[in-house]
């Protein structure tokens, strides 16, 4: 697939500040879902989407997805803070729920599955309209098993709707592998039952997943219907930060380091002369002054005060 | 006698009905070798992983819960840990409608043994803090239980797991491990419709239920120097509800507080209002005062959170103005 130099640095930026965010939200709570070593299946998703498309990132990730869509740091930082700056206020979290604003669903409780539902029923919102927008809709290993899950991707399937779903594999669920979580070898078999083309790629390689979800983008944007992409990847981080209970072989975990995605893309990089090492260096630095600014913005902004609370603002 | 918190003396508890009882199993997401989120199943996998009887399931809590029907229904007593009562809604037809349901509509011929458990409750766990507790109220042919306290805990999962019908344990976070207090090792089965007078007062009756029984408790204890003697009902089951307990308490005071995490509209503590107010209107001396959380979904801020849930100076507010009135 063609794409220009600004697409592979764009990309990278994106792998990159994913990851100083990750850093950056461990330091400060321990309650940070982390997802060092999954980059390369959010940016590699995330990237190249139009403004009307609509995506229902997994909660994992859904950081990257509103700054892949323009989201300012600042005020998705000062939202995981529940400061009075972030975009609704300080109601609610904006770790696992981003802003409406940018066509991003959330999780609006902590239930994992109905977020698939609503990709879906945005895509028939689109469908009716007559656009060329997509739904995306990412989820885990483990979310594969709702219901929610199987039902979208089958109701998809038999409206056609333009929905691409993406399986941020990263082959555990809390404590549970995917191998006893997921029945079939791999999520992308499913497929077949949905009567959806399935590809099962590799998630450490952020071109791989960038192209195979432009492609299933763009074939629901002819209106061919939905796809589903498996893009394998591994947690190399706890569930979250201060879960410290490991029963994973040691050896895996370091086989599975050593395929860093972003070190991959480097070397990918620099290799095809895109850009030298250098000048990586400086978009690491500059991410991470980028974060590290807006963190310390964030921590100095306002709590909410008591009207925020909007005894009287719960309809609409 | 054990010191113990709410979380182990739960386990306890079902440790001691599964050596006691092989139809007895435990199945959810992350309960085996992982022990379960917040330690809710710790133990378990290691005494009886091997017999099958822990059971990790993938992430369809539809389908999990309506297998534990499905099981009940063979004869089995299954336990499904449903990790967090946000899940609720997930749920609520294959436990609520369908088996609570069962046993009338066979005509007494199905019997749907099970306990769904659940954590919830705005506490240290930054999340997953709904109280949707009330919702199962209005569900006939299921139970409700929502113990104060690890003594409470243990006697109450194990007359849970007794219970031929489907019951919906409540585990708060705010109380899970918030320190160890005696529990007892025999037996100690609290039958389900028993309330607790966890302090006796002569003033006024406040009705609570989980983390709003140690608020109450704390209010009484401000309140005792202002000179009013408050009596802390500990409900423990919402269904069966002990209705004399409530009666007798609010007919010696002539006035009722009710305190609830549930959120006000349709909550469960309207249920203890509404008793009252049909069984026991002329004992009142002074106009029943609930406290629950404002009708908005819980805030993610801690102050906004803090404004949202009672604490124990609502509570003696509250109790304030019925003395007042
Ligand atoms: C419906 C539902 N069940 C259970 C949970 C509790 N839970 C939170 S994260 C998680 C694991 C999800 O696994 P997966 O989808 O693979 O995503 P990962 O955490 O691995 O990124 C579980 C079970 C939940 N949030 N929602």
């Amino acid at each position: 697939m063609p794409r220009d130099n600004q697409t592979l640095l764009d990309l990278y930026r994106l792998m990159a500040l994913t990851r100083a965010l990750d850093g950056a939200i461990a330091e400060i709570d321990g309650h940070w879902h982390g997802l060092e070593g999954e980059e390369a299946v959010v940016a590699g998703a995330y990237h190249g989407l139009r403004p009307g498309d609509v995506v229902a990132p997994h909660y994992r990730g859904s950081l990257t997805a509103a700054c892949g869509r323009g989201a300012d740091l600042r005020k998705l930082l000062a939202g995981l803070l529940g400061k009075a700056t972030s975009y609704n206020r300080g109601r609610y979290r904006s770790d696992v729920c981003g802003p409406p604003e940018f066509n991003l669903i959330g999780l609006y409780s902590g239930a994992l599955g109905p977020p698939l539902a609503y990709a879906t029923g945005a895509a028939l919102a689109i469908k009716l309209d007559g656009r060329d927008d997509v739904a995306l809709a990412v989820f885990g290993d483990g979310t594969s098993s709702r219901g929610d899950c199987h039902e979208a991707m089958n109701m998809a399937s038999a409206l056609c709707l333009p929905v691409v779903f993406v399986c941020q594999n990263n082959q555990i669920a809390i404590s549970t592998p995917a191998s006893d979580g997921v029945a079939p070898r791999s999520v992308a078999d499913r497929a077949v039952g949905y009567g959806m083309p399935g590809h099962e790629i590799d998630g450490n390689d952020v071109l791989a997943v960038h192209d195979t979800v432009q492609m299933a983008i763009a074939r629901a944007r002819r209106g061919d219907g939905p796809s589903l992409i498996d893009a394998v990847t591994y947690r190399v981080a706890g569930h979250f930060v201060s879960d410290t209970v490991e029963d994973r072989p040691p050896e895996e975990i370091e086989r599975w380091r050593a395929r860093d995605p972003i070190a991959l893309f480097r070397r990918y990089l620099v290799e095809q002369g895109v850009i030298d090492d250098g000048d990586l260096g400086e978009i690491d630095q500059a991410v991470s002054a980028e974060v590290a600014a807006a963190m310390a913005q964030a921590k100095a902004d306002p709590d909410p005060g008591p009207d925020v609370l909007g005894l009287d603002r719960v309809f609409a | 006698m054990a010191r113990q918190t709410f979380q182990q003396a739960t386990v306890a508890a079902i440790a001691e009905e599964m050596r006691r009882d092989p139809d007895v199993f435990i199945m959810g997401e992350d309960i085996g070798k992982f022990g379960g989120p917040l330690h809710s199943c710790l133990g378990l996998w290691e005494e009886f992983g091997a017999e099958g009887r822990v059971i990790d399931t993938p992430i369809s809590e539809g389908t999990f819960v309506g297998a534990g029907v499905g099981a009940a229904m063979q004869g089995k007593r299954p336990i499904v840990d449903l990790m967090f009562l946000e899940f609720l809604g997930l749920v609520v037809h294959q436990f609520g409608l369908d088996g609570g349901a069962m046993h009338y509509y066979s005509d007494g011929k199905v019997k749907v043994p099970m306990v769904v458990r659940a954590k919830y409750g705005v506490g240290p766990f930054h999340g997953h803090a709904y109280d949707f507790h009330s919702w199962l109220l209005n569900v006939p042919g299921v139970k409700v239980v929502a113990p104060s306290n690890p003594a409470d805990a243990k006697g109450l999962m194990k007359a849970a797991i007794r219970d031929d019908n489907p019951v919906f344990f409540l585990e708060h976070m705010g109380l899970y491990h918030a320190g160890r207090e005696e529990v007892g090792d025999g037996d100690g089965v609290i039958p389900l419709g028993q309330a607790d007078i966890k302090r006796a007062g002569n003033d006024v009756t406040v009705v609570a239920t989980a983390l709003m029984v140690k608020r109450a408790l704390a209010a009484a204890e401000r309140l005792r120097n202002d000179g009013i003697d408050v009596e802390v009902l500990d409900l423990r089951s919402l269904v069966p509800m002990d209705e004399q307990a409530v009666l007798t308490s609010v007919r010696r005071t002539g006035r009722l507080v009710v305190a609830c995490e549930a959120i006000k509209r349709g909550g469960s503590a309207n249920e203890v209002v509404s008793l009252v107010a049909e069984e026991a209107f002329a004992d009142l001396r002074a106009p029943i005062a609930r406290v629950a959380p404002p009708s908005v979904p819980v805030p993610y801020h801690r102050e906004l959170e803090k404004l949202y849930l009672p604490d124990h100076d609502d509570i003696a507010d509250a109790v304030r103005r019925v003395m007042a009135a």
